[in-house]
């Protein structure tokens, strides 16, 4: 799109529509594959903006730099919150990892007054350098993490991870029995999507420039993230692409020109999605014709 | 310094009362259907809202709009399953979670439409009034709330246990197939089950109206204590409300007063996350574990 010599706002646009082509995407590589409903992934979107935004203002990183480390930060507090939530089913799971994205807002929210430092800021939110760029650099900083994102699913589809996170859908503990290490598949899964959430959460800290614990844990994020994948199809490579793209463009139509009913529009559409074709509408396309990879 | 603990311990006591009278509900759909209801806020919001509405246009005393509240909700609820989510109650739980979110974002922002962001409250000739000994202070409105919590989850209980509908919720949620064998009109149980469980709710909700502020978005952070109440006293126990209501309670209470009222609510969602994983059947152990 860049080379169409496009307005400012399309640009915006289409950066909006990789983002979160990206970040259904990474909720889909967890729950999308394995069924276990993550309800809490913004917390590593949330991490990934206060660590750029930090390692920017306290320590003078430049951006690219602070953006890889977001993703590493959201790695390693990944790792040791999966092990145990891991094990967790249904419900269990999708509680706990909301209660630990709520519990990181707090602290990002109370820590400062709390412990008499300066680190998060607390309410008043940090202010990063501003960029200077312009929407251009944006889009060209998410495509490259978008299309990792859209990699991986490639590889999911096609590879021995991918069955073991199939296997873990359709019947966890015959797999186990098969000898899939279900455990090691799962946190993998989970680790690799708040690697490039903690990522997208630097981008997106730098691209709007300032940040609060209820922007950046906003659980609208996670729901969003949800139903654009459910939209287009869950377990899909194609879902997270149509479903982030056509909600993205429904946003930037319906959100403007009626903002007062948006969201109950959203909640419409939520509705009729699961009611009309629960299995999204690469789902059910792929049901209907035939089709396996897509 | 005796009396601070003291206060903050019965505080919290109040609290939790409070906590387990808005819980039940959420745990009995909960328990029976494994329908996590993200639009429990939502039904705490509309039967504070009724006892708004009664007091503000006719002076009905909050405490008197309690049974309209009840009514009102238990046939909203009753309507939402019959028509809504029995329809995906056979699908993996996921669909019935984010069509409950769907059921919160319709509702809370219809009211917003409707009501404004206005917080509003209700005042009456009580409000306030303290019983007031030893240097302590308990106030009525929550004293009563605190007892109405309590009858309501006996009385939920003894519905249960004594009544042939109440065994009829009960055989369902033990085993659907061999309640459908046994005669049971599973999806009518369904409908009624939100429904009681949305009356009790809008209950607590009206009850809640003299002391808490009303507006429209009020209620996602109800559904998330609701959340935290049932997991720590036992997902689909319903005397576990009370036990999660007044650990909660007392915990909130605790750290507010002693540390800050912002970190409350950290060890709120501390608490919850390291309770599913240690203990996911509650403190007492009687809720469900997977």
């Amino acid at each position: 799109m860049p080379m169409l010599t496009p307005s400012e706002f399309t640009l915006r646009v289409a950066g909006g529509v990789l983002l979160w082509i990206g970040m259904a995407g990474c909720w889909n590589i967890m729950s999308g594959y394995t069924g276990y409903i993550d309800f809490g992934p913004v917390v590593y979107f949330g991490l990934g903006s206060y660590a750029t935004a930090i390692a920017m203002t306290k320590y003078g990183l430049p951006f690219v730099p602070s953006a890889l480390l977001s993703g590493v930060v959201a790695a390693l507090v990944a790792l040791p919150i999966g092990i145990p939530t891991l094990h967790l089913k249904g419900a269990y799971f999708a509680i706990a990892t909301f209660a630990f994205a709520e519990t990181m807002k707090q602290v990002c929210l109370e820590f400062d007054r709390t412990f008499g430092v300066s680190f998060f800021e607390g309410s008043h939110g940090i202010t990063l350098p501003i960029s200077g760029h312009d929407n251009t650099f944006f889009f060209y900083c998410l495509l490259p993490v978008t299309l990792a994102v859209l990699l991986v699913h490639y590889g999911i589809e096609r590879s021995k991870f991918g069955y073991g996170l199939k296997a873990i859908h359709e019947a966890e503990s015959a797999a186990e029995i098969a000898g899939v290490n279900t455990t090691g598949i799962k946190l993998r899964a989970y680790v690799t999507s708040a690697f490039f959430l903690g990522i997208f959460g630097g981008i997106e800290a730098y691209w709007i420039t300032y940040i609060t614990p209820d922007s950046a844990f906003n659980v609208h994020n996670t729901v969003q993230m949800v139903i654009m994948t459910l939209l287009g199809g869950m377990g899909t490579l194609l879902g997270p692409i149509v479903g982030a793209a056509l909600l993205t463009i429904i946003y930037e139509v319906l959100g403007t020109a009626f903002v007062e009913y948006y969201l109950v529009m959203v909640g419409v559409i939520i509705i009729a999605i699961i009611l009309v074709m629960p299995r999204g509408i690469v789902g059910t396309l792929k049901e209907r014709m035939g089709l396996r990879f897509i | 310094m005796e009396t601070v603990f003291i206060q903050a311990v019965i505080n919290g006591l109040l609290l939790g009362g409070v906590y387990a009278a808005y819980s039940a509900g959420f745990s009995l759909i909960f328990g029976v259907m494994g329908v996590v209801n993200l639009a429990h806020g939502e039904l705490i919001m509309l039967g504070a809202f009724t006892s708004y509405w009664m007091f503000d246009c006719f002076h009905v005393d909050p405490y008197l709009s309690l049974p309209f509240a009840t009514v009102l909700l238990f046939v909203f609820g009753y309507l939402i399953q019959k028509y809504v989510i029995n329809r995906v109650i056979d699908q993996p739980h996921i669909m019935s979670y984010i069509l409950t979110f769907g059921i919160h974002l319709i509702v809370a922002n219809l009211a917003l439409k409707m009501w404004s962001h206005d917080f509003r409250s209700i005042t009456t000739s009580y409000s306030g009034a303290n019983a007031a000994f030893w240097g302590l202070n308990i106030p009525y409105a929550r004293l009563i709330t605190f007892f109405l919590a309590g009858m309501v989850i006996a009385g939920l209980w003894f519905f249960l246990d004594r009544t042939e509908t109440g065994r009829a919720i009960r055989a369902t949620a033990m085993d659907k197939d061999v309640a459908r064998l046994m005669g049971v009109n599973v999806r009518e149980i369904y409908a009624v089950t939100f429904g009681i469980g949305a009356g009790i709710t809008g209950l607590a909700g009206a009850s809640i109206s003299p002391f808490v502020i009303i507006f429209p978005e009020m209620g996602l952070n109800y559904t998330i204590v609701a959340f935290c109440v049932v997991v720590l006293g036992g997902m689909g126990y319903m005397p576990g409300a009370l036990w999660g209501g007044a650990i909660l309670g007392v915990a909130q209470s605790l750290a507010a007063t002693y540390l800050s009222a912002g970190i409350s609510v950290a060890i709120t969602f501390l608490m919850l996350f390291v309770m599913l994983i240690v203990r996911p059947a509650g403190i007492v152990g009687k809720g469900m574990a997977t």
